[in-house]
């Protein structure tokens, strides 16, 4: 018996297919959601039956989640990002307490106790704390957003980046680099922002341990090692971060009879 | 088209006073009003529309009773015993949301050096008032209660209507006490007497025997509402105890609060006894809400989100009965400790005292806190509240929105964060 889970982000649509006998993954896909969210989900979707060499009727329930999770209309349920991560995180680390996510349009912390979500807190007024903040300074820069976590573990100084704004962000950035401060330096001091911007979020509920991230920015390391430093704990990240909330609602379609 | 949409169309298109009383000249008149009222689901939504209308009327009429512009936390008892017709700017505010007019009035008042810090329920009537949508005030009455910005902006209103004589400040102490009582007491009488030398009316203290008495009255029909909705697990479609601001306020003291309240009380009492013979089990599965603050007043999907998924609000913090029985025979010393008796007076501890007995009264299993964007005297209190409704095991959402600018919040990061607070409440421990 198959579930699956569908994750429409604002950047990428992540699709899993979970083999519940076994509580494995069969099959994932990651694809940009691009203008049609609709369409992205479903040539996702296909393309996962597709790896995992199923069709359509082999899945016995799906659901979806992420911003566009209202829009599929094969989803038989959806249900909000943050029960999903909270269950897609739980699945890998089972005794968790905190799920930090930062995906490209929000960041989120979420509490959790017994296995449960008992509180979240989201950023979602604008982009400054998200992955699209670090797409955008990257595109500022003329630097691969991949160069980034290097940079950050090679550079022991910083530069502060205080406008909380992205647009005003990036205007700073570009009058820093036009004063010909080091590029990496503004960088360092990018990702330190956005960490703080988190960390902040993570006291308001209160810190406990262990602590896991999801989502896309999970794979940049720096971001990682930025966060880790600020808080003062090791944090745990899946092999596959980005698709945590897809599997999270893999499970839970695992409820629907 | 419906009448409501007609009207709401009409006013949109031509935002001005002429207009506004060209309407409320059509729409005042007793067929027009009552087939306006028969639009609503239930009676005591066509008494509430009614007598806001029969309010607004009285208020924009050239040759009636003077008007007063009065903030949300005074006793209008006051006014009515004056007969002086209430106008309130802040529920007006809530009126442009629901129209589709605040970003008209917001706009005005923007241009108006207004900052955006500002709370938009003053913002809102500020532009209005900018706009001449208003009617010209006689009286200007505002307090220190709760509310900072409407000492304010209710000031500037006066200057504008070149009234500043007629403005008058009621500065409520911080704590409960005797000599409190003395000093509001005093205040409030000197408005009344001020106000009757001004008007030519000599003033009588039997002018308010029969407002006390109907406040009274009104207390009492608000309380058997209360009493009653502790058993209640559902409600009769369309209610919402957010909507009873204005008679809740503004017309205490008047016949209508009591004709109101007693149907609400009514309509309440009928559908208990429907709920009672209903299998109570389906009863159970309801999610209690305990909300607290104010809601938004444009269309949003809110309330109907949490019908969808089983959840009803049960009680709202703002219809909480917090002042002794009035005395007619003291009536500026009841009125005085009226006001004292706020639960927005004083420590944070009132409020929390206040919300923690509700949220054990009406069994609640989750609160909301809609925080609305500049209205610091709720938002402050937000950590303190959670945590104190944590102690009892009942999670509270503070949903950050904006009452009256649509614009200011997106409605899906509204519905994500009900919806994850809905699935936290129906989670199944593992």
């Amino acid at each position: 018996m198959y579930t699956c889970g569908i994750d429409v982000g604002s950047v990428s649509t992540e699709v899993v297919i979970l083999d519940s006998k076994y509580n494995k993954i069969a099959s994932y896909v990651i694809a940009p959601t691009g203008s049609d969210s609709k369409n992205a989900a479903r040539e996702a979707f296909d393309s996962s039956l597709k790896q995992a060499g199923l069709t359509d009727n082999d899945v016995k329930a799906i659901v979806a989640t992420g911003y566009g999770r209202i829009n599929i209309p094969f989803a038989d349920k959806n249900i909000t990002e943050i029960s999903c991560h909270a269950r897609g995180a739980i699945s890998l680390f089972p005794d968790l307490k905190t799920v930090i996510d930062i995906g490209g349009q929000d960041s989120k912390v979420i509490k959790l106790e017994g296995g449960n979500p008992i509180d979240f807190l989201m950023n979602d007024k604008c982009a400054a704390g998200t992955g699209r903040f670090l797409e955008v300074m990257a595109r500022a820069m003329e630097i691969n957003l991949e160069e980034f976590a290097p940079i950050f573990i090679k550079t022991t100084d910083k530069v502060d980046i205080t406008s909380t704004c992205t647009v005003f962000a990036e205007s700073e950035i570009v009058s820093l680099i036009g004063q010909g401060v080091d590029k990496n330096k503004i960088i360092k001091g990018l990702i330190y922002s956005i960490a703080d911007r988190i960390t902040s979020m993570i006291e308001r509920l209160g810190l406990e341990e262990p602590v896991c991230m999801t989502g896309g920015v999970a794979k940049n390391m720096g971001m990682v090692k930025a966060l880790e430093e600020k808080l003062g704990v090791k944090i745990n990240i899946p092999d596959e971060p980005q698709i945590t909330g897809a599997l999270g609602a893999a499970y839970l379609a695992q409820n629907i009879h | 088209m419906g009448i409501k949409n007609r009207l709401k169309t009409g006013i949109q298109k031509n935002l001005n006073q002429k207009y506004i009383k060209r309407l409320l000249g059509i729409i005042a008149t007793k067929p027009v009003l009552y087939a306006y009222g028969s639009t609503f689901p239930t009676i005591s939504d066509k008494y509430l529309n009614i007598f806001t209308i029969e309010s607004l009327k009285k208020a924009y009429s050239d040759n009636s009773h003077p008007v007063g512009y009065g903030s949300l936390f005074l006793p209008y008892e006051m006014f009515h015993a004056l007969g002086i017709t209430p106008f309130l700017p802040e529920v007006m505010a809530g009126f442009t949301a629901g129209l589709g007019l605040a970003p008209q009035t917001l706009k005005e008042a923007s241009s108006n050096w207004y900052s955006q810090d500002l709370c938009t329920f003053h913002r809102s009537a500020s532009g209005a008032s900018e706009l001449d949508v208003f009617p010209r005030p006689d009286f200007i009455i505002t307090t220190n209660l709760a509310c900072d910005a409407a000492q304010k902006s209710f000031y500037i209103h006066s200057v504008k209507y070149d009234i500043e004589k007629n403005f008058y400040l009621i500065d409520v102490p911080y704590r409960y006490s005797k000599e409190s009582i003395r000093y509001l007491t005093a205040q409030i009488k000197n408005i009344c007497m001020d106000i009757c030398s001004k008007t030519g009316k000599k003033f009588d203290i039997s002018m308010f025997k029969e407002v006390i008495d109907l406040s009274n009255e009104f207390r009492k029909w608000a309380i058997e509402v209360s009493i009653l909705r502790k058993t209640l697990a559902n409600y009769p479609p369309y209610y919402n105890g957010l909507n009873f601001i204005l008679p809740f306020h503004g017309l205490a003291g008047t016949r209508e609060a009591v004709i109101l309240y007693k149907q609400i009380y009514k309509e309440l009492k009928k559908y208990s006894s429907k709920e009672k013979k209903e299998n109570s089990n389906k009863n159970k599965q309801v999610k209690r809400i305990l909300w607290l603050h104010l809601k938004p007043y444009y269309r949003n999907e809110i309330f109907d989100i949490l019908d969808r998924e089983n959840c009803r609000v049960v009680f709202e913090e703002i219809n909480h009965v917090y002042w002794p029985e009035l005395d007619y025979e003291k009536p500026f010393e009841s009125l005085a400790k009226k006001m004292l008796s706020h639960f927005l007076v004083g420590s944070i501890d009132n409020r929390i005292n206040v919300i923690l007995k509700a949220a054990r009264d009406y069994r609640a299993d989750g609160a909301i806190l809609f925080s609305h964007w500049g209205c610091r005297q709720s938002n402050g209190g937000a950590r303190i509240i959670k945590d104190s409704l944590k102690k009892l095991n009942i999670p509270t959402l503070v949903l950050d929105g904006d009452c009256v600018d649509q614009n200011n919040s997106s409605q899906g990061q509204v519905k994500t964060r009900l919806q994850g607070f809905i699935e936290i409440l129906n989670s199944e421990p593992k």
